[in-house]
């Protein structure tokens, strides 16, 4: 490109558009996100049907994995925000949104156990009879929290798998408030799976594609 | 009657630099050097004249061991930018 060279307007306004998606294409999600999360999700809800449905039981709370899923995700953002030689007005969206999820599910996850411990008190005999916990029946509240930021993600990347992952997510959480503790499970579990999972599999797939034609 | 054109800007390079900054929230050198096709020297210089007329802030740091630098619009390069795309329109008859 010549510094030098005049410019009719016409040439100016193309080199304007040009250049504006040039940086509109620079955002680049990887998909390892979404898998990692859609599968320890999905995991975890199948597992918790299962210890329910027949009947076994495991040594620990299978949802911790929850948390240690925390540790692997904290070096790949670091990682991949490294590794980005640009940083977008939709890298920023998607991180404050991400952010927002984390936080209100902690919040959720505080604001059940304190509720959980009032209801235990004056109920614990029916939680103690029925092997659920208290924050088995929220499962609703979970999937309404999920699918706001899969639906921004999906609005934001203009990624139509992600959107209906939200709406999927939304419907979930409408059926739920009808089902049983352990069919919210199996909602939770289809949730996760077609809401994160299967779009980060496609994005991934994106993603390689787009490495090996040099463009990220 | 038509307003001039803002020299600074009315330059391929430094115009794509402008488009490309006004896109993201900043870019690292190499990005700008990747999408404008422009040699590293070239853009260097243009984007010095860039910063000297406080349309962009440059700033000069170490990534792993290598130095590394970053673009950034400023307020003044985002309207200088509007400015020049209205002036732009008005020459074109929009």
């Amino acid at each position: 490109m010549d510094s030098n060279k005049p410019l009719t307007e016409k040439e100016s306004l193309e080199l304007i558009t040009s250049m504006l998606n040039k940086a509109k294409q620079s955002y680049h999600d990887s998909g390892i996100g979404p898998i990692m999360w859609g599968s320890v999700i999905t995991f975890c809800s199948l597992i918790t049907w299962a210890r329910f449905k027949f009947g076994f039981d495991i040594p620990f709370d299978i949802w911790l994995l929850t948390l240690l899923a925390i540790i692997p995700q904290v070096f790949i953002s670091i990682k991949e925000n490294r590794a980005k030689k640009a940083r977008t007005y939709n890298d920023i969206a998607m991180d404050y949104t991400w952010l927002a999820f984390g936080v209100s599910i902690f919040l959720l996850i505080h604001a059940n156990t304190g509720i959980s411990k009032g209801f235990e008190k004056d109920f614990g005999d029916y939680f103690k009879s029925s092997g659920f916990r208290f924050y088995d029946y929220t499962t609703s509240l979970f999937l309404i929290i999920y699918g706001i930021p899969t639906f921004i993600s999906g609005g934001i990347m203009k990624f139509r798998p992600m959107i209906f992952g939200g709406i999927l997510c939304w419907i979930c959480s409408i059926v739920a408030v009808y089902t049983p503790p352990l069919t919210d499970l199996l909602l939770m579990a289809a949730s996760a799976f077609f809401a994160w999972f299967i779009p980060g599999l496609i994005i991934r797939r994106r993603y390689l594609k787009l490495r090996l034609q040099g463009n990220v | 009657m038509f307003k001039e054109l803002d020299p600074i800007l009315h330059s391929q390079l430094r115009l794509a630099v402008m488009s490309l900054l006004i896109g993201v929230k900043e870019a690292e050198f190499t990005f700008l050097k990747e999408k404008t096709g422009a040699t590293a020297g070239n853009l260097s210089v243009q984007i010095q004249k860039l910063k000297d007329a406080g349309y962009i802030e440059v700033i000069k740091q170490f990534k792993d061991n290598y130095p590394q630098t970053i673009c950034k619009i400023t307020a003044q390069g985002i309207r200088a930018f509007e400015e020049y795309v209205k002036n732009l329109q008005s020459y074109l008859g929009k």
